[in-house]
């Protein structure tokens, strides 16, 4: 994994991006949040953010074992192509 | 040796000089060290690692075991270059290696005599007595390759960023139909070589492609490739590949010094590296002379090398007879061929027969005898107890057969062709293609011996592993092939297995029994062959690897004698030279300066962020601790941002410009995080709303002026128009105005230092004059050693304090969570999470001042805390620690435990490494000033 599609960018060089989190998958409040994790082999919800491009923050879901990104998308959850009231469209 | 001009494809008729060992030899254009000194007729390049035996040259690419050259003689020499890529330039000294005195008379060769001593594992069991220590700097002497440089004076290695469709590895046969069909298909091509031409094997074997002959067939598919747009890198090898990146190091030279690192990117890989010969084992295998047979057939068809006068070529294959018939057409004698098969049938054969070359079939060399270099073989029929036949020769060429580069397995994922994929014949790999044909392989790993003889078989050259240590490997009970492997060190080195691996495993499974299948070869690991560290690393080096940022004020700085530092990726003055003779010392007389007088320090590096939109207000509300919202235009207010957790992330003022900007300072390390903390939350509970986030760090200079004298200096160097407005301004206020140029500039009454103080936030363009002028008033610098005693004096925060462990109660900011106004508790990021237990436990260390007890002691920051000086549970450590001038003693921060915190109790600072024990007394945090009248004033 060492290429990465950006929503807005498009295709990018790994170096580009910062990993921020990983999210946990237990149900509850702001301390399990936080703090109670379980992660699996297979899948990973994480947060990473195109630190050196668009700074935009993505949600991607990958899998951890074999390194293959399987949804890369917007954490606000918008389309890369809304108008101004998200974050415009870059191309 | 005659000097005439060789003529191969590889040298021009060029020629010059070069020095190997002290002695001059000639070469030509294109030669390497190899070929030119086969060609000079030295046999022996070099001694073995653990025997010392003299070696010669073994094969001619990457897989070359032996004959390692150190260029150069001074502290910048470069060890460890393979003689067979090494070009030669003109003047160029090489030597061998593992050799004291000379090549010729080494005195570690005695070590041969006690080979039975040193065989595998031998230093588990031997080098016991008295100690490891008594032969451990003799040990050091002898082992190893060649001697490491001491300095570099090779140049940055230059970077290239490709991408593809495919990138192929190999330029040979199936690497270019490879290439040929993907770049007809329409795909985007990099062709990877690592020889200095394409082609492979087409080059020096006479056979025909689509009716053409080699040579004219692989020159014209480079001709499509490269009207197609296909990249061709020669000179080039591909250190490692994996998830759609290839690292790939182009060195013409053969050696470091003029290298190119590649980063090529494409998803598809084809392995096109093709096979590399092996040898047989037998007695004495190893001596001088005695080279693959396909080596020699290059050092011919390359460089016009002929190896010998009197050669033995000994195989188990038909190629043997096309390289014979080969090598004769090029002028080396051939004197027998040595065919282990009994009945082998090849219209080549017959040919040398004709010719009258005599060709021994069923038959095996037994032995190689010589000293320096072979001088005749011993020849026997297989599995025959006669007499061996005695037969002279001046080089003998062994083939067992090829191997499919195994190291290619590094390179993941790929799928392979030709000989990497087992297909030995060109009819196999293009199709209408006539060659040598099938080479008829019959599997043929080492000549029979004695027990004892067997310790002269050897299997790997490179680190002297003999069939004799196989065989004690497997009665020691190591039987898998990686265990075998460390244990003899089978495969280690810089060949790596190349060449003698996949001969190792099957002696392996015929000395137990089992199949060559079942006992495997050993996993392969990147890089795939040596690359220098500094190629790695590429153009990341020096400036270019930590770059470091410069104030608009640095040349300013350096001009009064500034000793700058590098912090936070940023120059700083840590003091001026002048005012004492060290940091301390100085920092000392400027501290005392400004509490006296005042003094200039150079604040821009601070980070800066705006704020702005019509949800910002709130938005600041959430993130920060401190209220934003209730500031007024014109004020500024000192904020916390909290992480999701409750630890404290940065401190700082919030400065409110109107009712939708803000500007909020970070310190200088903590930019990066603190903006992607606050996007983060933008872009996701914030989502939809108008918040705009901008990173004006660099937007503007900030000179800070501090001291009892700040307001009076400033009011003189600004005028009149400021006079009236600087008296007026109260603490944590700030104008917005001009400077004498026109500039914007912005003024805030704040402080780090504890005295009246400014900031004047400036264009660029004015902080050198404004700092000029600001200095002409009799202000001096001061610089981060004096700025950190004032702040500790003052009991305020820095990222030593703020350590990330800390929550806004630790650090006693517990007076910003106070509840909302109309009651409710605060509900900012992080807030939720204070309420943990584990935070409000009884012995969680809290920020409290720290004094020496006797009044006089020093101590340091980092020293640990604990009750008693026996004591081994630690209640906290000592965050900062300076001298102070103004109360002659050593003042400091601590994170103590709360239930030792109070005021008058004493702990006791543990500093074994640096000052032993100091009896602390704890104090209030602010030491100088509590009141803060001098604030204030």
């Amino acid at each position: 994994m060492s290429l990465f599609t950006c929503p807005f960018c498009g295709l990018r060089n790994l170096e580009e991006f910062a990993f921020h989190k990983t999210l946990p998958n237990v149900p509850g409040g702001v301390f399990e949040a936080t703090f109670l994790r379980r992660d699996t082999p297979e899948s990973s919800e994480e947060h990473w953010q195109h630190r050196y491009g668009c700074r935009a923050w993505l949600r991607v879901s990958r899998n951890p074992s074999s390194g293959d990104v399987l949804e890369v998308e917007l954490l606000t959850g918008m389309a890369a192509s809304d108008g101004p009231a998200g974050r415009g469209s870059a191309r | 040796m005659s000097r005439a001009l060789r003529s191969g494809r590889r040298i021009t008729a060029e020629t010059f000089e070069f020095r190997f060992d002290g002695r001059s030899y000639a070469a030509q254009r294109g030669d390497t060290a190899a070929s030119a000194l086969s060609a000079a007729g030295v046999r022996a390049l070099g001694r073995s690692i653990k025997y010392r035996r003299l070696r010669g040259l073994l094969a001619l690419g990457p897989e070359e075991p032996n004959a390692l050259l150190t260029v150069g003689d001074g502290p910048d020499r470069i060890p460890n270059v393979p003689a067979p890529l090494l070009r030669v330039t003109p003047g160029m000294r090489l030597y061998s290696q593992n050799r004291w005195p000379s090549l010729r008379f080494d005195i570690a060769a005695v070590l041969q005599l006690g080979a039975g001593f040193w065989g595998a594992g031998f230093y588990y069991k031997t080098f016991l007595w008295p100690s490891w220590k008594f032969y451990e700097g003799l040990i050091r002497r002898l082992a190893g390759l060649g001697p490491a440089p001491l300095a570099s004076s090779l140049p940055i290695a230059k970077v290239r960023h490709l991408d593809a469709d495919v990138l192929i590895a190999g330029a040979g046969a199936a690497g270019l139909c490879a290439a040929l069909e993907a770049a007809r298909a329409g795909e985007r091509v990099i062709l990877c070589e690592a020889q200095p031409q394409a082609g492979g094997e087409l080059c020096f074997e006479s056979a025909t492609l689509g009716g053409l002959p080699a040579p004219e067939w692989v020159g014209g598919v480079l001709a499509e490739l490269e009207a197609r747009g296909a990249t061709i890198l020669t000179d080039t090898t591909i250190v490692s590949a994996s998830d759609g990146v290839a690292i790939a190091h182009t060195a013409p030279a053969g050696m470091p010094g003029s290298d190119t690192l590649l980063r090529l990117y494409a998803p598809r890989l084809v392995n096109a590296m093709g096979a590399i010969e092996r040898g047989i084992a037998f007695i004495g295998n190893d001596l001088p002379g005695i080279m693959l047979c396909g080596a020699a057939e290059r050092l011919l068809a390359d460089y016009g090398v002929g190896v010998g006068r009197r050669v033995v070529l000994f195989g188990n294959h038909d190629r043997l007879y096309h390289s014979a018939l080969r090598l004769r057409a090029g002028g080396v004698g051939v004197a027998l061929v040595v065919d282990v098969r009994a009945a082998p049938a090849s219209a080549a054969r017959a040919e040398l027969l004709a010719a009258g070359v005599e060709c021994l079939a069923g038959h095996a060399v037994l032995r190689a005898v010589g000293g320096s270099a072979v001088r005749a073989v011993q020849v026997a029929p297989v599995g025959s107890t006669r007499a061996p036949r005695h037969i002279a020769c001046d080089a003998v060429l062994v083939s067992g057969g090829w191997s499919p580069a195994l190291r290619a397995t590094v390179l993941q994922p790929w799928q392979s062709c030709g000989a990497a994929a087992g297909k030995l014949t060109l009819a196999a790999i293009v199709g209408d293609a006539a060659g040598d044909g099938e080479p008829q392989v019959q599997p043929y790993w080492r000549s029979p011996a004695s027990f004892s003889q067997e310790k002269r078989q050897f299997v790997d050259l490179q680190n002297d592993v003999t069939v004799a240590d196989l065989r004690q490997a497997l009665a020691e009970g190591f039987r898998e092939i990686e265990h075998v492997k460390r244990y003899t060190t089978l495969g280690v080195g810089t060949e790596q297995g190349r060449t003698g691996g996949v001969l190792g495993a099957a002696i392996l499974a015929e000395l137990s029994g089992t199949a060559l299948a079942t006992v495997g070869v050993t996993r392969a690991r990147g890089p795939y062959q040596p690359v220098p560290m500094g190629v790695l690393a590429g153009t990341r080096v020096g400036a270019q690897l930590r770059p470091a940022r410069r104030t608009p004020l640095h040349d300013l700085h350096a001009a009064a004698g500034g000793r700058m530092e590098l912090m936070s990726g940023w120059l700083r003055p840590r003091y001026y030279a002048g005012n004492g003779a060290d940091a301390t010392a100085a920092g000392i007389a400027e501290a005392t300066r400004v509490r006296a007088h005042g003094g200039l320090c150079d604040g821009s590096t601070l980070g800066k962020l705006c704020i702005a939109g019509p949800d910002a207000a709130a938005f600041l509300d959430r993130l920060y601790l401190g209220r934003a919202s209730a500031i007024a235009p014109g004020r500024a207010r000192y904020a916390a941002l909290l992480r999701e957790d409750g630890m404290v992330l940065d401190d700082g003022l919030m400065l409110r410009e109107s009712a939708t900007r803000f500007l909020a300072t970070t310190s200088s390390s903590h930019l990066a995080p603190v903006l992607a903390h606050l996007e983060f939350h933008r872009d996701t509970e914030w989502r939809g709303r108008r918040i705009a986030l901008t990173d004006v760090t660099e937007c503007s200079a900030v000179i800070i002026v501090a001291g009892p004298a700040s307001r009076s200096m400033l009011q003189e160097v600004l005028g009149e128009a400021w006079r009236e407005p600087l008296a007026a301004l109260r603490h944590m206020g700030f104008l917005d105005g001009a400077a004498a140029d026109g500039n914007a500039l912005r003024v805030l009454r704040a402080s780090f230092t504890g005295e009246l103080a400014y900031e004047l936030h400036c264009r660029s363009a004015s902080a050198a004059s404004l700092w000029a002028a600001l200095a002409a008033t009799g202000l001096a610098p001061f610089g981060l050693e004096a700025l950190d005693i004032l702040r500790v004096e003052k009991g305020y925060l820095t990222s030593s304090e703020l350590n990330g462990q800390v929550t806004p109660q630790d650090a006693g900011l517990g007076a910003m969570l106070r509840p909302t106004a109309d009651g409710a508790p605060p509900d900012s990021i992080g807030c939720a999470l204070l309420g943990r237990e584990a935070l409000h436990a009884a012995d969680r260390p809290v920020l409290v001042g720290v004094r020496a007890a006797d009044g006089r002691a020093a101590f340091l920051g980092g020293a640990q805390v604990t009750a008693t000086p026996r004591d081994t549970r630690s209640l906290g450590y000592v965050t900062s620690a300076v001298f102070s001038p103004a109360l002659g003693e050593f003042v400091g921060l601590a994170l103590v435990a709360r239930d030792h915190a109070n005021p008058g109790n004493e702990v006791v600072a543990r500093d074994p490494l640096r000052g032993g024990d100091t009896w602390l007394r704890i104090v209030p945090c602010v030491h100088v000033d509590p009141d803060g009248a001098r604030l204030k004033a």
